[in-house]
C-alpha cells in the first residue's frame, strides 16, 4: 500500500515536472498584420521620420526595455534596468551578453556608444530626433556624454537633470559599429548601405529576420530560431511575419473579413459589424492620441480668444460626448487636458471638465459671451452673440483633407456653435498647404526664416480662427507636451504664452520632480491648469480597435498590447 | 439673295460693335480685378473671371456667325434630329443643365452635414444598422428607412445625396464646358496657324505637339494639379492646357486641304492679311469638325475630373461626382448608394454627349446617309 | 513580294532622332515642374524638429544637402542628365531603394495587366466588330451597338469598384486584393486578374468594336467586293482576306493610340483600386512624396513606349499599304 502512495505521488511528481517544461510550443502559420496607413520609408531606421519605418526595423532589432500595459518595465537587450546615480545625472547600461550580430561578432557596449556618439550625434547624418539627447548648459545646447565602462557596460552623463530621460535611454537600439564605420562621413553612401537597407546585420536582436520588402505591397520577415528570448520559450511562435500593405481602409477591411489576413486596426463605425462576425475578435484598447480643437491666439485669429472666459465659454457650448457618440462611434473618452487616463502621472480631481454637464450649457456660454461683451440682450431676453461692432461672428475653422475623423469633427463643431449663434466656415486644406500657410508663423514686416513657433507677434500666412488637430502624448512623458503648451515650445503655432504654465513645465523638469510623488503632484496642478485655461479645447482620446482572427491567442489588451507579441501563437 | 446680303451687312457693323463690347468688358473686369486684390475682400473668385470671360467672347464671337448662317443650321437639324439616340442625348443634356441651373435652388445645402440623420438609404429602402455601445458592450440594431426629405440618402456625414449629385451636375457641366473650351480653342488656333503658314512654324508646333502628346496626360494632369494644388480652376485650365493635341492634329490636317482652296487664294490675292484669313475664312470652314470633336472631348474632360476627385486630388470645397464617388467608396458594405449614385450619373452623362457627338458627326459628313 | 524600301532606313532614323529630343523635352519639362513645387522632402521632417524645438532651417539645409536639393537646379539637372547616360537612374528616397530596382520588381504588374487587358479588349473587340458589321441591322448588332456605347461611358473607377462590391464582397469569388506572392505563370495568377482586366478593358472593347464594324461597313461598300463575290469567293474569304484587311489599317492606329495614351491613365486607376503594386501605384506614391526621380524616370518610360509604339505603328502601316510612302 505504501509503495503504492509513493508510486503515485512520483507519476504525479513526474507529469508535473515534465508538463511544466513543455511551455515550448510547435511554431507554425504565417501572421500578416494589415494596413493601408502606408508603406515605411526605409529599414535604415536612423534616417527615418515615419513611424511605420521605425516598427518595421523593430521587429529585427529590439531597444533596451519596453512597458507592458501596467507600465511595468520588461526588460529586452538590458540585462537588468537602466541604473540611475543618487545625483540623477548618470544612467549606467548593462546589456545581455548573449547578442550577437549576423555575422557572429558579439554585440558590445562600444556598438552602443558608437551609434550615439558617431551616428546620432553626428553633423554629417542629422539624425532627426538628436534633441532627445541633447540638454541646455549655460544657455548651449550640448549633447549628453556616453562611455564604455566595459565590454556589456556603458554610461551616460548628463550635466542637468531630467527625470524623464530614462525612457529615451530605454528605448536605444544600435548599429554595428564594425560595419557602420565604412560608412563613416558620407552620408549619401551611408542612406545607399546594403547591409542597413536590407537589415542583413541584425543577428539573434529581435524575434524575426528580414525576408524581403516589396515595396507598396508587403513587407516579409520569418522566425528568427536565434532569439536571445527565444533560447528557452522556442518563442516567437510564427513561422512567417508579413505586413501586407492595402491602398484604401475599405480592402483592408475586407481582406479582414474574407480570412486573408490576421489583423488590422479596424475603423470605428465599422467595429459593429465585426464584432458580430464570430471568426473574428475585436480588441478595445486606449490610445494615446487625442483630438482637439485649437483657438489662434495670435493677432490674426479673432481678438476673443484672447480671453480666458471666451475660451471657456465655447468649450462650454460643444459636447463632447455627442462628438464622441457621432464622429467616433462611442470609440472615445472625454479629454481635459493632455495627460491621457492609462498614463501613471493622470490625475482626474480637480480638473475643469468644460464640454460635458454640468459644464456643457449652451445658454451659459452665451451669458459668459454676454459678460464678455460678445453678445448683447434682446428684447424678448434671450442672448444674441454678436462680434464687436454689431457685426454677426464669423469664424473660419480649418482642417486637412484625407483624414475622415477630423472632417467629421469639424462639421460636429460648426453644428454646435451655430446653435449658439456663431457661424463657421469650414475650409479643408491638404495637410502640407495647412502646415505652410496656417501652422508655420512670423513676424510681419521682418524677413524671419517662418517656423511653427516665432514667438509673440508672429502670424501665419492666412488667418484662421480655429483648427481641428490630433496630437499624441507620451503617457510616461507627458512633459514632452510642452512643445504645445510652453511659450517657447517649438510647436506652439496657435500662440498659447503663460507664465503659470511655463514655470509648471519647468519644475516637472527639474530636481523637484525627481520624487515620483512630487511629480505626480507637479502634473496633477499642470492638468488642472491647462484644463481652467482652455488654450485648446481638448475633444477625445480616441480608443483604438485591433480585429484579429480568433485563433490568435496570447494576446493581452491594453495600452501596450505588442509588448509580448513574440509569445502570440495560432491555435 | 436677299438674306446673304442682309447678314453680310449685320456682320460688317457687329464686327465693329463686337470690337467695341469686348474692350469695354475688359476694362470693366480688369478695374474689378484691381479692386479685388487690393480694396475689398473677394468680388469674386478666379473661376468666375474666367467664366466670364470665356463666356463673353463665346457669345460675341460665336452667336453673330451662327445667326448669320441660320438656314445652314436649320438643315443640320433636321438631319441630326432623325438619329433618334443623339436627340436622346441632347434631350438629358439638356435636363442636366437645368437641373444644373435650378437644383441648388429647390434642394437642401450639399455641405449641410447633419449627423442624427447619417448612412440613410434612398426612399423606398430600409437597412439594418447596427450601432455599438461601448460602455454596455452591447450593439442595438436599428433600421433604417428611407425618407421623403432624402429622396436618394444621405452619406455617412448627413449630407443630402440628391443636393450632392445636383451639386455635382453643376461642376461636371462647367468643367467639362470651360476646359474643352480651353482644349478646342487652343487646338484650333495651333492646328490652323501650323497648319496655314506652314514651313519652320510648322515644324516648331507639331514639335511641341508631339511632345505633349507623347507626355503621359493623366501623371502630367496629377504632377501639375499637386504642385499648383487642387483647386477648380487650376483644375479647368490643366485639363484645358493639356488636352489640346488631338484636336491640333485633326484640324491641322483638315486646313491643310482647306488651305489649297480656291476662296484661301482669291484672298490672299486680294490682300488679306493672315490673321483675317486664318480668323475669316478658315476657321469657320473647319467649325463643323470642331463642334464634333468638342462634343466627343467633354466626356473625357468630366472623367478627367471625376478621376482627380476620386484619387483625392479634386477641389475639396467643391461637391463634385468625383468627390461623392470617393466617398461612397470607402463605406461600399454599409451605404451602397452613395457610390451607385454619381456613377450613373457620370455614366449616363457621358453616354448622352457620345450620343450626341455621333449624331453630329454623322449630320455633318455629307457622305452618310442621314 | 516586299519591296526593298530604302527610304524606310532613312526615315526610321530621322524618327529616332527626334524620339530623343521630344524624350530630351518631356525629361526637362517634368524635372523641372517636380523642382519648382512648393512642397519639398524635407517637409514630413519639419514637424518632428519643430517639437523637438530644433532649429527648423538648418535642419531643411541638411535634409536637402542629403538628397542633393541644395544645389542649383540647372547643376541638379546636369548631374541627373550625366547619371542617367551613365545607367545610375537615381535613388529613390521614398522607398529607400535604387530607381532600377524599384522599376525592376514592379513593372511586369503593369505590363501584364496591360497587355491581357489590350489582347482581351483587341480579340474581343475585333470579332463583335465584325459580326456586327456583316450582319448590320441585325438584333445581335444593335445589342452590340448599344453595349458599345455603354461600354466607352462608364467610368473605369466606377466600374472597378462594383466589380469588387458585387463578386469580391457580396459573392465572395475573387480575394479584395491582389496577392504577389502567387506566382506569375499561374492559373490562381489569371483569376485574380481577371476583374482588373475586365476593368480596364472593357472601355477599350467597346471603343474597338465600333471602330471595326464602322470600318468594315465602309469597305463592303466598296467595288472590289462585288468584283470578288462576283469571281465566285466564299464569303468568308470575301470578309476575312479582303474587307477586314483594308479595314485594318484605322484599326492599327486605335490600337496603337489606345495604348500608347488612354491605358496609362487607365491602368494607373485600376492599379489603385485592386491593389496592384504596378508603376502606376509608383509613380502615384512618388509624386505624393516628391520623390523626383522616380516620377521622371516612369514618365520617361511611358513616354518612350509611346514612341516606340507610334514608330511601329507607322512603320506597320508602309507594309499593310504599299501606297504610303514617308519621305
Amino acid at each position: 500500500m505504501g509503495k503504492l502512495r509513493i508510486l503515485i505521488f512520483l507519476l504525479i511528481g513526474v507529469t508535473l515536472i515534465t508538463s511544466s517544461c513543455r511551455i515550448a510550443r510547435e511554431a507554425g502559420g504565417t501572421y500578416i498584420s494589415g494596413t493601408s496607413a502606408g508603406d515605411a520609408e526605409t529599414l535604415n531606421w536612423i534616417l527615418a521620420a515615419d513611424s511605420a519605418s521605425f516598427s518595421y526595423a523593430g521587429h529585427a532589432l529590439d531597444s533596451l526595455a519596453t512597458y507592458d500595459n501596467e507600465w511595468r518595465v520588461q526588460l529586452r537587450c538590458a540585462a537588468k534596468d537602466v541604473e540611475v546615480s543618487e545625483d540623477g545625472l548618470v544612467y549606467t547600461v548593462t546589456i545581455r551578453d548573449d547578442l550577437k550580430w549576423s555575422d557572429g561578432s558579439k554585440v558590445t557596449a562600444e556598438d552602443y556608444v558608437y551609434t550615439l556618439k558617431d551616428l546620432m550625434f553626428s553633423d554629417w547624418l542629422n539624425y532627426t530626433y538628436q534633441s532627445d539627447w541633447q540638454e541646455e548648459v549655460d544657455g548651449e545646447t550640448v549633447f549628453v556624454t556616453p562611455e564604455v565602462v566595459n565590454e556589456v557596460t556603458f554610461t551616460i552623463t548628463r550635466q542637468t537633470l531630467d527625470p524623464e530621460f530614462i525612457y529615451t535611454v530605454r528605448g536605444l537600439t544600435p548599429y554595428p559599429k564594425h560595419i557602420a564605420v565604412k560608412y563613416e562621413g558620407d552620408v549619401k553612401a551611408f542612406t545607399q548601405a546594403p547591409e542597413f537597407n536590407n537589415l542583413t546585420y541584425t543577428g539573434n536582436l529581435g524575434p524575426y529576420k528580414f525576408v524581403e520588402w516589396i515595396r507598396n505591397d508587403k513587407f516579409v520577415v520569418e522566425r528568427n530560431p536565434e532569439y536571445y528570448l527565444g533560447k528557452d520559450t522556442e518563442a516567437p511562435y510564427f513561422e512567417q511575419y508579413i505586413i501586407k500593405i492595402f491602398g484604401t481602409p475599405a480592402t483592408c477591411h475586407g481582406a479582414l473579413e474574407a480570412r486573408d489576413i490576421t489583423y488590422t486596426g479596424i475603423d470605428p463605425d465599422k467595429v459593429g459589424k465585426f464584432k458580430q462576425i464570430e471568426w473574428i475578435n475585436v480588441y478595445t484598447v486606449p490610445t494615446t492620441g487625442y483630438v482637439l480643437l485649437a483657438y489662434n491666439l495670435r493677432d490674426n485669429g479673432w481678438e476673443g480668444f484672447k480671453q480666458k472666459e471666451v475660451r471657456q465659454a465655447l468649450s462650454m457650448a460643444i459636447s463632447k460626448e455627442l462628438m464622441i457618440e457621432q464622429v467616433l462611434y462611442g470609440f472615445g473618452e472625454p479629454a481635459f487636458s493632455f495627460i491621457p487616463k492609462p498614463s501613471p502621472w493622470y490625475v482626474d480631481k480637480g480638473l475643469a471638465k468644460y464640454g460635458v454637464k454640468p459644464l456643457l450649457d449652451k445658454e451659459k456660454a452665451k451669458e459668459l459671451l454676454l459678460e464678455a461683451s460678445y453678445a448683447t440682450r434682446k428684447a424678448d431676453g434671450s442672448i444674441e452673440v454678436i462680434n464687436k461692432g454689431g457685426k454677426p461672428l464669423k469664424l473660419t475653422l480649418v482642417t486637412n483633407t484625407g483624414n475622415e475623423i477630423r472632417e467629421n469633427v469639424g462639421y460636429l463643431v460648426k453644428q454646435e456653435l451655430s446653435a449658439i449663434g456663431i457661424e463657421v466656415e469650414l475650409k479643408l486644406v491638404p495637410w502640407a498647404t495647412e502646415l505652410r500657410k496656417y501652422l508655420m508663423n512670423k513676424v510681419p514686416g521682418t524677413d524671419q526664416e517662418p517656423r511653427y513657433n516665432n514667438g509673440v507677434g508672429a502670424v501665419s500666412e492666412e488667418p484662421w480662427d480655429l483648427m481641428i488637430m490630433g496630437f499624441s502624448t507620451n503617457p510616461l512623458s507627458p512633459s514632452g507636451s510642452d512643445v504645445f503648451y510652453a511659450t517657447k515650445g517649438g510647436l506652439n503655432f496657435w500662440g498659447y504664452f503663460n507664465t503659470q504654465t511655463d514655470e509648471l513645465f519647468q519644475r516637472i523638469k527639474s530636481k523637484e520632480a525627481l520624487d515620483e510623488k512630487a511629480r505626480k503632484e507637479l502634473y496633477a496642478e499642470l492638468s488642472r491648469l491647462i484644463s481652467e485655461e482652455q488654450p485648446v479645447n481638448f475633444l477625445a482620446f480616441q480608443l483604438a480597435n485591433a480585429g484579429f482572427q480568433k485563433n490568435v491567442k496570447g494576446i493581452e489588451p491594453g495600452i501596450n498590447m505588442g509588448y509580448n507579441y513574440h509569445m502570440w501563437y495560432f491555435e | 439673295m436677299t438674306d446673304r446680303l442682309e447678314s453680310k451687312h449685320i456682320a460688317r457693323k457687329v464686327g465693329g460693335i463686337r470690337k467695341l463690347v469686348l474692350i469695354l468688358l475688359s476694362a470693366c473686369l480688369g478695374l474689378t480685378a484691381l479692386l479685388d486684390i487690393f480694396v475689398v475682400e473677394k468680388i469674386f473668385s478666379p473661376l468666375v473671371y474666367l467664366y466670364i470671360a470665356l463666356g463673353t467672347i463665346a457669345v460675341l464671337y460665336g452667336v453673330p456667325p451662327l445667326y448669320a448662317s441660320r438656314r445652314l443650321i436649320q438643315y443640320y437639324w433636321v438631319r441630326a434630329r432623325r438619329n433618334r439616340l443623339a436627340v436622346a442625348g441632347l434631350a438629358f443634356i439638356l435636363f442636366l443643365i437645368l437641373l444644373a441651373l435650378i437644383g441648388p435652388f429647390l434642394t437642401a445645402d450639399p455641405t449641410a452635414a447633419n449627423f442624427e440623420e447619417k448612412n440613410v438609404p434612398p426612399q423606398g429602402f430600409t437597412i439594418e444598422e447596427s450601432v455599438y455601445n461601448p460602455e454596455t458592450q452591447q450593439f442595438t440594431t436599428k433600421s433604417i428607412t428611407g425618407m421623403r426629405q432624402h429622396p436618394l440618402g444621405t452619406d455617412n456625414k448627413g449630407r443630402d445625396l440628391l443636393a450632392m449629385i445636383i451639386s455635382g451636375a453643376r461642376i461636371s457641366l462647367l468643367v467639362g464646358l470651360f476646359a474643352t473650351g480651353i482644349a478646342v480653342a487652343m487646338g484650333t488656333l495651333i492646328g490652323t496657324i501650323s497648319a496655314y503658314l506652314g514651313g519652320w512654324v510648322d515644324n516648331a508646333l507639331m514639335r511641341f505637339t508631339d511632345i505633349m502628346m507623347t507626355f503621359p496626360f493623366f501623371i502630367l494632369l496629377v504632377l501639375i494639379v499637386y504642385i499648383f494644388g487642387a483647386k477648380l480652376f487650376i483644375i479647368v485650365l490643366v485639363i484645358g492646357l493639356t488636352g489640346w493635341t488631338g484636336t491640333a492634329r485633326l484640324i491641322r490636317s483638315e486646313t491643310l486641304s482647306l488651305r489649297t482652296r480656291e476662296f484661301v487664294m482669291a484672298s490672299k490675292a486680294l490682300g488679306a492679311s493672315d490673321s483675317r484669313i486664318i480668323l475669316a475664312h478658315l476657321v469657320p470652314n473647319v467649325i463643323s469638325l470642331i463642334i464634333v470633336i468638342a462634343t466627343l472631348s467633354i466626356p473625357g474632360v468630366i472623367l478627367a475630373e471625376a478621376a482627380l476627385s476620386f484619387i483625392g486630388l479634386g477641389d475639396p470645397s467643391v461637391t463634385s461626382w468625383g468627390m461623392v464617388l470617393r466617398a461612397g467608396q470607402q463605406n461600399l458594405d454599409t451605404a451602397w448608394w452613395v457610390a451607385v449614385a454619381p456613377g450613373i450619373m457620370l455614366f449616363l452623362t457621358v453616354l448622352a454627349f457620345n450620343f450626341m457627338g455621333d449624331g453630329l458627326r454623322d449630320a455633318f459628313d455629307p457622305r452618310s446617309a442621314v | 513580294m516586299p519591296m526593298k524600301k530604302s527610304w524606310l532606313r532613312d526615315y526610321i532614323i530621322k524618327r529616332l532622332f527626334y524620339a530623343v529630343i521630344i524624350a530630351f523635352g518631356i525629361l526637362t519639362i517634368t524635372f523641372v515642374l517636380v523642382r519648382v513645387g512648393p512642397s519639398s522632402p524635407a517637409d514630413k521632417y519639419l514637424a518632428n524638429v519643430a517639437a523637438r524645438g530644433q532649429d527648423v532651417s538648418q535642419v531643411v539645409a541638411a535634409i536637402e544637402a542629403r538628397h542633393g536639393l541644395d544645389k542649383p537646379i540647372y547643376e541638379q539637372y546636369i548631374n541627373y542628365v550625366g547619371n542617367l547616360a551613365r545607367g545610375d537612374w537615381g535613388w529613390s528616397f521614398s522607398t529607400s531603394m535604387p530607381v532600377t530596382e524599384l522599376i525592376k520588381t514592379h513593372w511586369i504588374y503593369s505590363f501584364q495587366l496591360i497587355v491581357l487587358s489590350s489582347v482581351f479588349a483587341a480579340l474581343l473587340g475585333i470579332l463583335i466588330g465584325i459580326y456586327s458589321a456583316v450582319r448590320q441591322y441585325s438584333k445581335t448588332d444593335y445589342i452590340a451597338t448599344f453595349l458599345s456605347f455603354i461600354g466607352i461611358s462608364i467610368p473605369n473607377f466606377w466600374l472597378g469598384v462594383m466589380l469588387i462590391l458585387l463578386f469580391s464582397v457580396q459573392l465572395g469569388l475573387f480575394k479584395t486584393y491582389y496577392d504577389t506572392s502567387i506566382p506569375l505563370f499561374s492559373l490562381a495568377n489569371l483569376k485574380q486578374l481577371i476583374l482588373p482586366v475586365i476593368t480596364l478593358g472593357t472601355g477599350m472593347l467597346a471603343g474597338y468594336t465600333r471602330y471595326t464594324r464602322s470600318a468594315m461597313l465602309d469597305n463592303l461598300r466598296k467595288e472590289f467586293v462585288r468584283t470578288a463575290r462576283a469571281k465566285g469567293l466564299p464569303e468568308r474569304t470575301v470578309i476575312g482576306k479582303h474587307v477586314f484587311r483594308n479595314a485594318l489599317l484605322p484599326l492599327i492606329t486605335i490600337i496603337m493610340f489606345d495604348l500608347g495614351s488612354i491605358v496609362f491613365g487607365g491602368a494607373y486607376l485600376t492599379e489603385i483600386i485592386f491593389g496592384i503594386p504596378g508603376l502606376g501605384r509608383i509613380s502615384f506614391n512618388a509624386i505624393f512624396a516628391d520623390d523626383y526621380a522616380v516620377v521622371v524616370t516612369v514618365t520617361l518610360i511611358s513616354a518612350f513606349l509611346i514612341l516606340m509604339i507610334n514608330l511601329i505603328t507607322d512603320i506597320t502601316y508602309t507594309y499593310l499599304d504599299p501606297r504610303i510612302r514617308y519621305d
